[in-house]
């Protein structure tokens, strides 16, 4: 385990879980277990202590997820072009630390690292989506509010997931990381249904914003060696933070992800400018107020979120959607949290409709 | 001679007074006091010049916190501050101009935004530079999103009669070359090089 945790709860009603027994029989002896009624009080935030949402992350909760585990991203909307992505909540919250995350806002009020003891259940959900619609092809992640792989190593939920994909021919599994953390992947077999996606950004983002993140290269890295073992490769140049030097710095990363990994070889990239509501740009500069990348050339957008402007970031998607499709025309290419107009701007073609692009980034 | 620390006290306390006087959010005092104490000084003398609402001062002191910032890092050989910010020679201009104090508080606001926002301004600029060259008539009006902040490009006309609705129609069919130009440099178009 690469992170550090300083304590760990577990909720009464799961502390004879297979995911109890697996945490607490990796864990260093250094960090405290105890056991709590509750893990949502828990996992509330700790009011004498500064930063309270930085706290959370290295306060472990094992509990019981009392809502469905399913649920369509919550970036979705009637705004914005959508890819079809389903989210599978595992965990909440997520040991790294990016000064962008919107999770800073979104789990303000419980920022204790929710990890869901009875996961299994997610299981019996995903198959009522098969058996629902058994024709379409579904992309699910677990890397929206947690990263998908950063505890892997003492939860042991990747490879059940894995497994549980394997075998699902209408479902696919999306492992979203800014990790190196692969080695639990390995040597197990996705039959096709899992991809690992990546998000990535140039040295000068990662250094000045993504902390405790793995470096690029070696996200890359990782990338390439779990392609070596069977699994499909994604990749989400998102947020794109448009400083000076940006668009040499993307190209650049382009370019040494592609020496890297053949661009056929890559199932998507997707892309995204920063965005921030009033509220997240707030308590991301009180707690990262030396952190440039938070300050740049954004302006409130129609949407009510703080956006690039808007010829500055149309720019910069043109420029590396360009170089996307030089390197490969077939290669699947997106953008999040845009309007139907931007996609047309960028891509000079309308945006698919969510299940027909869903279905494209799900397909093997 | 008074000590350094009596010259600190008394500015906190003229920094109170102010902050009392217009009403200032807590968490703004907080920051202002905390600064070092030729920003804590730099600061109140921009208030009491301009006579400032509580709005501009909180708006100048966030753009000007946020220059600083930018301009740290831009450039680490300079030690960037909210009193080297002040004293930059088209702020210094027009804390030291003779017009009126609200006149100038807009002034020094704009001059700030030009600063914090460079490529804005000048895609802003060159925009408003074409919009000019398609010399529309009066009942024209082109409306860009404010702050560049979406991709959409509203035409309003303005008539009154069907000749002159004619008449302007007819030159907004005329300009839709310029427009469509226009229309695309939102859209992030190459030949914006020179102002990104």
């Amino acid at each position: 385990m690469k992170f550090e945790l300083d304590a760990i709860y577990i909720e009464e009603g799961v502390r004879t879980s297979a995911l109890a027994r697996r945490v607490i029989g990796t864990v260093p002896p250094h960090v405290a277990v105890s056991y709590v009624a509750d893990g949502r009080e828990a996992a509330r935030p700790i009011v004498e202590v500064e930063d309270a949402f930085g706290a959370g992350k290295r306060r472990m909760v094992i509990m019981r997820r009392r809502a469905p585990f399913l649920m369509a991203c919550p970036a979705g909307s009637p705004k914005f072009a959508c890819c079809g992505y389903l989210v599978l909540t595992l965990a909440s919250n997520c040991p790294m630390d990016c000064g962008y995350c919107f999770l800073q806002e979104y789990l303000a009020d419980n920022p204790g690292f929710q990890v869901y003891a009875n996961y299994v259940d997610a299981f019996d959900e995903l198959e009522r989506l098969r058996r629902s619609a058994s024709a379409r092809e579904f992309r699910v992640g677990t890397g929206e509010l947690a990263d998908s792989l950063a505890f892997d190593s003492i939860t042991g939920i990747g490879r059940d997931l894995v497994e549980y994909f394997a075998g699902r021919e209408n479902l696919t599994l999306e492992l979203k990381t800014k990790t190196d953390e692969i080695e639990d992947l390995i040597g197990i077999d996705p039959k096709g249904r899992t991809l690992v996606s990546w998000t990535l950004s140039p040295e000068r983002v990662f250094r000045s914003t993504e902390h405790r993140t793995a470096a690029p290269a070696a996200r890359i890295d990782a990338a390439r060696r779990v392609l070596e073992a069977g699994y499909r490769v994604a990749f989400h140049l998102d947020p794109i933070i448009a400083y000076a030097g940006a668009e040499r710095d993307y190209l650049e990363l382009i370019e040494r992800l592609f020496d890297a990994i053949a661009p056929a070889r890559i199932a998507f990239i997707s892309m995204g400018g920063i965005r921030m509501t009033p509220a997240l740009r707030a308590t991301a500069r009180r707690r990262f107020p030396d952190d440039p990348m938070l300050v740049g050339e954004e302006v409130l957008g129609p949407d009510g979120r703080y956006r690039t402007f808007t010829p500055l970031r149309l720019k910069l998607y043109a420029a590396l959607s360009e170089r996307i499709k030089k390197a490969d025309a077939k290669l699947q290419t997106y953008l999040c949290m845009e309007s139907a107009s931007v996609n047309s701007r960028v891509f000079g073609e309308a945006a698919l409709p969510p299940a027909v692009l869903g279905a494209r980034l799900a397909g093997n | 001679m008074s000590r350094p620390e009596a010259n600190g006290a008394k500015t906190d306390d003229a920094i109170r007074q102010w902050s009392a006087a217009r009403h200032l959010p807590d968490a703004r005092l907080r920051r202002w006091l905390l600064l070092a104490h030729e920003d804590r000084v730099a600061l109140l003398e921009l208030a009491e010049t301009l006579r400032l609402r509580t709005g501009q001062f909180v708006t100048m002191f966030e753009l000007i916190e946020e220059i600083a910032l930018r301009e740290r890092v831009s450039n680490r050989s300079i030690n960037v501050t909210i009193a080297t910010t002040l004293a930059r020679g088209e702020i210094r201009r027009i804390l030291d101009a003779s017009g009126s104090a609200p006149g100038r508080a807009r002034e020094l606001i704009d001059a700030l935004r030009t600063i914090r926002f460079p490529r804005l301004k000048r895609v802003t600029a060159r925009l408003a530079a074409e919009v000019a060259a398609l010399r529309l008539p009066g009942g024209v009006k082109v409306v860009l999103p404010k702050e560049l902040s979406s991709d959409e490009v509203r035409i309003e006309i303005s008539a009154h009669g069907g000749p002159e609705l004619e008449r302007l129609i007819d030159a907004v069919a005329q300009a839709r070359m310029g427009l469509g130009r226009m229309a695309d440099l939102i859209g992030g178009a190459d030949s914006l090089d020179d102002e990104i």
